[in-house]
């Protein structure tokens, strides 16, 4: 454990740059899941990350977050080099992240989900005191419950919830403690129109100062909740451009919009 | 994993589930009878049920209630907790005075006894953080490994420990001029320590710390991905479940007025695990249900099995075929046939009118 | 191995010189001042053949257990009985038919046999449930232990080696220089003890052999390293966990009797074996055989030395051992890395 509390320290100024990838590399084996990744996203910016299955679109948030440490390469957060830390250290910075397939505390409340989610990023983790019921997590965790709309679910097991909601409950935990930057791991995968929509308006009424990364394969949510596009293919960047500029691009549509990969 | 289906449940956050109703009001009538029972039990037990039977089933209940507190809400079945308290009972036998002068300091009860708790809480850490570097099963047979290592410690470690004699007429302290070995003195005494351990991992388990250590259990990584030092939680769960395990480690040298290598062998630090199970990981309660049974199975099989032509030896079987019996058709152990039994008593009443079908 | 001196020069400087101080313990004559020091020459060389045999019994006794936990993730805490059981078992048809080698045969049929319906009626109906499973073993190896407690009784039995491997045979090994002749003494060491060497590394040289040159090893592997591959590969997987599985309590049975021909056997080995099986395999890395045998050379080389140099200590010696793996190498000297 570490004597100084990064969370306490105040937010970082930075060389201007949300998050800062150089040549970020994956090897798994003698496979380089991802190779040479070069990426840059200033504060509040808003970025799709677009490939087929396998591109390493996944792997490169487990490189950012430190789930799976990338093999080479250097990552910054907010000016900060973050690339030896392990994830609960860049989480405290104000990274957050979800995750594909819904990772949740099926054995616990909503409520106590999201609160778990709330007391990781603040002091008193290791507290044997339960919170009172004015306690100030207890209260922000409520309000992000109802921000996903599960308030009539609050204390329901997770494991019993249908999987729309699971999936917003994924949104909630990565929403909690004062996010800088997010990356959603295909949010919209599974979830019906409706939901999508609800999806669309939870994304954009985001706090402008919130930047993220999006992957998802749904053109309709990417496209519309986003400002740049990043077009990954086998582990590589080859293309980075503003979403009008990527849907019209004759070499993307050839790989992926007139392909059939939906 | 076989422990998610045991995971201790049903967190709540909020203290005013039922608003308008205090505390008081909310604990069902079953725990009032109860409180009334054990409190009773004085006036009508003779001095051997007290002193044997309720005496050491509290106090295999406390050591077996660290073990439900880390394998139920952590997920990490540690077979040390016997070690833990048995480090905790000779340490009060070495700081504080035993009838070995050799050895013992014979130090005031102030200082041995929270003395006694720090070095088991610092074993607990050390080994616990050996214990967690690596995950699920290991944790099991690192813990039995250290375990062994030290139950072979004390036996050929005559300067500190003294082999295999150890210690003996290793008293508690005469507070308040009460003889604390003395049958109902001694059981008020388990009883009040018993009822702090369990009151205190039922608090803890809903406090911030015991919800974070649900959270590791069910998903280690996306702790992580919160903020959440997995590797640090886990290890202070080890310190913390070491203070329960020293609790009962102190009583049972008392109660014994001895500790030797044989009380912390490895056939006893299964016995807790036994136990802990044959109640149930579920909740806190299953290590008290199940140190019960064991005891009066321990007490009582002699008598039984000598009627059969048995040795009292036999007694292993028993409980061996007793606990298997447990694990393979009631996994979450006796507690788990209760409820399900109540759940199916519930189901047969009919919900309009009440009355049995 | 070049590549590990090119990109670690001092250690490999380090471990070069070890190899050589070493070799120069076991080969040359002592020469008067160290044996002043630390004791006589013969006494070494004896805790280190003692603890290679050790070793080799933990090996076999280990061997089976990290195969069955790399395979099919289940810790047998009731691997010890297995162990026990067989040495029973040797003794009996020891002393009935007056024949050693029929033990071995025998026991490794029935304790495989026993394996063979506790994996098919017990661990198989939980397969994945790995706690589950490990408790069940928990309950049996307390049950077996009072079933042989039952039958054979608190004393120790110690099985008598046939006549053709009593007495000692001379090793090349110099244990001392006769001062007055100037003829070099070698060191005597019973000759059961020299095949028990010899039939582990054997049986450990069969066993790598079947696992890296055969297609059943080559699955077996395949499941160390991923089951869920092996599992979607369409193997009939359950046979081979059962093949495992019996040849692994057949083992432990087999390394029973040998247990019970150079030691003896009474209630308690069986945890004492299980215990020298977990160390073996927490030092030596889960699922690897090649690990195993180091692990079991390693753990047996430092009980004997431990026990003739610092007798009051042997067991912590050990025991730093395996903290120090952990603490360095969480997953075991030649464990796969996760």
């Amino acid at each position: 454990m570490t004597l100084t509390r990064p969370d306490d320290r105040p937010a970082q100024m930075n060389s201007g740059n949300a998050l800062e990838l150089r040549g970020i590399t994956k090897m798994f084996g003698a496979l380089a899941a991802i190779a040479d990744v070069t990426l840059t996203v200033r504060p509040g910016e808003r970025r799709a990350v677009l490939g087929s299955n396998g591109a390493g679109k996944t792997t490169l948030f487990n490189c950012i977050t430190g789930d799976f440490p990338a093999t080479s390469g250097i990552i910054r957060f907010f000016g900060e080099d973050v690339t030896a830390f392990p994830p609960y250290e860049r989480i405290r910075r104000g990274l957050r992240r979800t995750y594909q397939i819904s990772s949740l505390f099926a054995g616990l409340t909503v409520i106590d989900n999201v609160y778990l989610a709330c007391r990781g990023v603040s002091r008193n983790r290791y507290s044997l005191l339960r919170p009172r019921t004015d306690d100030a997590l207890v209260h922000a965790a409520e309000m992000l419950v109802e921000a996903v709309h599960l308030t009539a679910v609050r204390d329901r097991l997770v494991g019993e919830l249908a999987y729309g909601q699971q999936r917003q409950l994924e949104i909630a935990l990565a929403m909690s403690g004062a996010p800088r930057f997010i990356l959603f791991d295909e949010p919209a995968a599974g979830l019906s129109p409706t939901e999508r929509r609800d999806l669309v308006a939870i994304l954009t009424s985001l706090p402008a100062h919130i930047g993220y990364i999006i992957i998802e394969h749904d053109m309709d949510v990417a496209l519309r909740v986003v400002e740049s596009v990043t077009m990954m293919h086998n582990g590589r960047i080859f293309k980075e451009g503003r979403p009008s500029e990527i849907e019209e691009d004759p070499e993307v549509q050839e790989l992926y919009l007139g392909g059939g990969h939906g | 994993m076989a422990l998610a289906d045991q995971a201790p449940t049903g967190a709540r956050i909020n203290p005013a589930a039922a608003p308008g109703r205090s505390w008081i009001e909310r604990i069902p009538p079953g725990w009032w009878i109860a409180v009334v029972v054990l409190l009773a039990m004085p006036m009508v037990a003779n001095n051997f049920w007290l002193f044997q039977v309720m005496g050491w089933s509290f106090i295999l209940g406390m050591i077996a209630v660290s073990l439900t507190f880390l394998a139920g809400y952590g997920g990490m079945v540690s077979l040390l907790q016997m070690s833990i308290a048995g480090l905790a009972g000779y340490m009060v036998a070495i700081l504080g005075p035993s009838g070995t002068t050799s050895i013992s300091l014979g130090l005031a009860w102030w200082i041995a006894l929270p003395a006694a708790f720090l070095v088991a809480a610092i074993f607990a850490t050390l080994s616990g953080a050996l214990a967690v570097r690596t995950e699920g099963i290991y944790t099991i047979m690192i813990t039995l490994a250290i375990a062994a290592a030290f139950f072979y410690f004390t036996r050929q470690n005559y300067t500190i420990f003294n082999g295999y004699s150890g210690f003996n007429l290793v008293l508690p302290p005469r507070l308040f001029g009460v003889n604390w070995r003395d049958p109902v003195p001694f059981y008020y005494l388990c009883l009040g320590c018993a009822a702090l351990c369990y009151g205190a991992v039922v608090y803890i388990s809903r406090s911030p710390f015991g919800l974070a250590l649900q959270g590791v259990r069910d998903n280690p990584r996306r702790m992580a991905a919160l903020g959440f030092n997995v590797t640090a939680h886990r290890v202070a769960a080890h310190a913390l479940a070491s203070v329960f395990a020293s609790v009962g480690g102190i009583l049972l040298v008392w109660q014994n007025a001895q500790i030797a290598p044989g009380t912390i062998g490895i056939p006893a630090a299964i016995d807790i695990l036994v136990v802990a199970v044959i109640g149930g990981l579920r909740r806190p309660l299953g290590a008290f249900v199940g140190a019960f049974i064991y005891v009066i199975l321990q007490v009582f099989s002699p008598d039984v099995l000598g009627v059969f032509g048995f040795s009292a030896e036999r007694f292993k079987l028993i409980i061996g075929l007793g606990f298997l019996a447990v694990v393979l058709f009631s996994p979450d152990g006796v507690l788990g046939l209760w409820d399900r039994w109540r759940a199916r008593r519930a189901r047969r009443v009919d919900p309009l009118t009440g009355a049995p079908r | 191995m070049d590549k590990f001196a090119r990109n670690h020069p001092v250690w490999a400087l380090v471990i070069a010189l070890l190899v050589a101080v070493f070799l120069w313990l076991v080969l040359a004559p002592w020469p008067a001042e160290l044996e002043a020091a630390v004791g006589r020459k013969r006494i070494f060389l004896n805790a280190l053949l003692g603890g290679i045999t050790l070793g080799a019994l933990y090996f076999l006794v280990a061997s089976g257990f990290t195969l069955i936990f790399g395979l099919m993730r289940i810790v047998n805490l009731a691997h010890g009985s297995l162990f026990l059981l067989g040495g029973y078992i040797g003794y009996e048809i020891t002393t009935y038919t007056g024949s050693w080698l029929l033990a071995f045969p025998i026991v490794f049929v029935v304790v495989g046999l026993l394996g063979l319906a506790m994996q098919r009626f017990v661990f198989a109906h939980m397969e994945g449930e790995e706690l589950r499973q490990t408790l069940v073993s928990i309950g049996l190896s307390v049950v077996l232990a009072d079933v042989m407690l039952w039958y054979w009784g608190g004393q120790s039995y110690t099985t008598l080696a046939p006549a053709f491997l009593r007495g000692p045979v001379e090793l090349p090994l110099i244990s001392s220089i006769n001062p007055t002749s100037g003829e070099a003494i070698f060191i005597r060491y019973p000759s059961v003890r020299v095949w028990i060497l010899v039939a582990a590394i054997v049986i450990g040289v069969a066993m790598w052999l079947v696992l890296n040159r055969t297609s059943l090893g080559m699955l077996i592997r395949a499941g160390v390293d991923d089951r869920e591959m092996l599992a979607a590969s369409g193997v009939r997987i359950q046979l081979v966990f059962l093949a495992v599985f019996v040849f692994g309590a057949g083992l432990a049975g087999m390394a029973g009797v040998v247990g019970g021909t150079f030691q003896s056997l009474s209630p308690g080995e069986d945890t004492r074996f299980l215990l020298a099986s977990l160390v073996v395999v927490i030092v030596g890395g889960m699922g690897s055989i090649v690990g195993a045998a180091i692990g079991a050379a390693v753990i047996g080389v430092t009980e004997q030395m431990g026990l003739v140099y610092a007798p009051t200590y042997s067991v912590v010696f050990t025991f730093l051992i395996m903290a120090a793996v952990l603490a360095f190498r969480p997953q075991g000297l030649l464990g796969a890395g996760r």
